[in-house]
């Protein structure tokens, strides 16, 4: 709370920030596992739901879209499943990122963290989520393409970590907007919908091509990002730099504005809480 | 270690107007479409005017002034939780301040939990929580209770509970906001004997209050404010006659 050692330079502030958030560790641990404790309360299957609900939903999209498309069901469905989870995982931290600070405004009002910690636990019970609905991937991939089973597999992993970098930052951004206009929610909403039915989600690679929409593939850093994931498990091959270079330069952009936007509003957002 | 002190220059705070108007992208627009007037215009609230005080270590002030005179708006700014328009803050050394006593439970978890809960938001670690449970819980008394989820607490008994937890831990400085005046008469002895330890541990107190026995029992110096101003500093008692004056003289008129 000794605020007076505060340097006027804009790194030296950003790294007090950062020491903030690691001062308050034991918080938003604590508020991340809380929030996956209550999603799974009082449920039957519990944390199993998680696993469950996209390989449902895969099941059904892959028995139409096989049908419809003519497309071999083996491969497209861990194809849609990985869909679905990254997908799940992006929307609940962009709905609920908007929302994360106006959640929170009973902790804001009492105690001066960095509000990062508060899309922080929203990014990381994204992904924990996204953890265990990818364990149904691994084994998914393992039973149904074994031959693509190596070494390559652990750049699988790597979209956690990419995921986060991309996910904190944007939430963060999303959270101070929304904290002001509290029409986020439903915009971002609109937006998402919007990129689903212009990126390979659901639908794949080759349809885009085939319509001449390359652009919408190879710019498109949610095509890069699930890369991360499909090049290893459905390919067998190691992403490209190609895929690392644009989820990384996502995240560097995020973060860029994030930082712009909070230098300004982190200390007010209080007022309109 | 350094002597904890709480230093302001010349600070102004104003309440953006705009948190109460453009609540939406609608009435962001609509305002752009109409031409006339508004009907009513709020005016960004001008909390703290121009407020240069310095409190150092070892002092006892107390806060007077009516509701709405920047008491409260003053204990958290200094706690750090308002940003100010402008002026210079400074303060060393570690706050502990007790406002919004009942706010930041979480409802479907039980009591004990809370109490770890609410020691993680006030920065401590699990282990030094987990050290000062059973204090808390004997201080808080209430008995089976405790296992209880929160929501089933009546208002009183989550004060009660919020008091124990907040209190366990002291500081170099204390914010105090109104806190005196929870729970039953027994519970409010057990409170300001607390309070009185906590206050002979810490360096500085700040107490905003409107009970002048509570004022006068625990304070040296009191400070005056009236519409964001400071109007009077110096002794208690003297600041208590000033904010009588002062209330009497401009208020009832």
């Amino acid at each position: 709370m000794d605020r007076r050692h505060r340097p006027a330079n804009g790194n030296g502030r950003v790294m007090e920030y950062f020491k903030g958030i690691w001062r308050a560790r034991y918080f938003w641990s604590h508020l991340a596992r809380s929030d996956l404790r209550s999603r799974w309360r009082r449920s039957f299957f519990g944390i199993l739901w998680s696993i469950i609900q996209p390989l449902g939903m895969t099941l059904l999209l892959a028995l139409v879209f096989s049908k419809m498309f003519k497309t071999d069901i083996h491969a497209y469905a861990p194809y849609i499943l990985s869909g679905i989870i990254v997908w799940e995982c992006i929307i609940a931290c962009v709905t609920g990122g908007s929302l994360s600070f106006v959640q929170a405004d009973a902790y804001i009002k009492q105690y001066r963290h960095p509000l990062a910690i508060y899309t922080l636990r929203t990014v990381l019970t994204s992904l924990i989520v996204l953890l265990l609905a990818s364990v149904a991937l691994f084994g998914w991939a393992a039973i149904v393409l074994p031959q693509h089973i190596g070494w390559h597999w652990l750049a699988a992993l790597s979209v956690f970590p990419m995921l986060w970098l991309i996910l904190w930052p944007l939430s963060t951004l999303l959270a101070y907007v929304g904290v002001r206009f509290r029409d986020v929610p439903h915009a971002t909403g609109l937006v998402m919908q919007a990129l689903w039915f212009i990126s390979p989600v659901y639908f794949e690679v080759k349809m885009f091509r085939q319509g001449g929409l390359d652009a919408l593939v190879d710019y498109n850093p949610i095509y890069h990002l699930l890369q991360l994931f499909r090049a290893p498990l459905l390919d067998g091959q190691w992403p490209t730099l190609e895929n690392y270079s644009f989820t990384l330069a996502s995240a560097v952009v995020m973060a860029l504005l994030a930082w712009m936007v909070g230098r300004e509003a982190e200390r007010k957002v209080i007022f309109y809480l | 270690m350094k002597q904890p002190i709480i230093r302001l220059q010349s600070v102004n705070l104003h309440y953006a107007s705009v948190a109460y108007k453009e609540r939406s992208l609608k009435t962001l627009l609509s305002r752009a479409f109409h031409s006339g007037a508004p009907r009513v215009t709020v005016q960004d609230v001008h909390a703290l005017k121009n407020i240069t005080l310095e409190i150092k270590g070892g002092e006892r002030v107390g806060l007077l002034g009516h509701n709405g005179a920047g008491k409260s708006t003053f204990l958290k700014t200094v706690a750090g939780l308002y940003p100010v328009s402008s002026g210079h803050v400074q303060v060393e050394g570690e706050i502990r301040s007790l406002f919004d006593l009942s706010m930041g439970f979480e409802p479907d978890a039980t009591g004990r939990e809370n109490i770890l809960y609410r020691g993680l938001l006030l920065g401590l670690s699990p282990t030094f929580m987990r050290s000062k449970e059973a204090e808390i819980i004997d201080f808080a008394g209430l008995g089976e209770f405790i296992d209880y989820p929160i929501k089933t607490y009546s208002a009183g008994m989550q004060v009660r509970l919020a008091f124990a937890i907040s209190t366990a831990v002291g500081g170099d400085i204390l914010l105090l906001d109104e806190v005196i005046g929870a729970g039953d008469a027994n519970f409010m002895t057990k409170a300001r004997q607390r309070i009185a330890s906590l206050i002979e541990r810490a360096e500085i107190l700040v107490l905003a209050s409107h009970d002048f026995n509570a004022l006068k029992s625990l304070c040296v110096r009191g400070v005056v404010f009236h519409h964001g101003e400071i109007v009077f500093d110096g002794s208690i008692n003297e600041a208590l006659i000033e904010y009588k004056k002062v209330n009497e003289m401009k208020d009832v008129l």
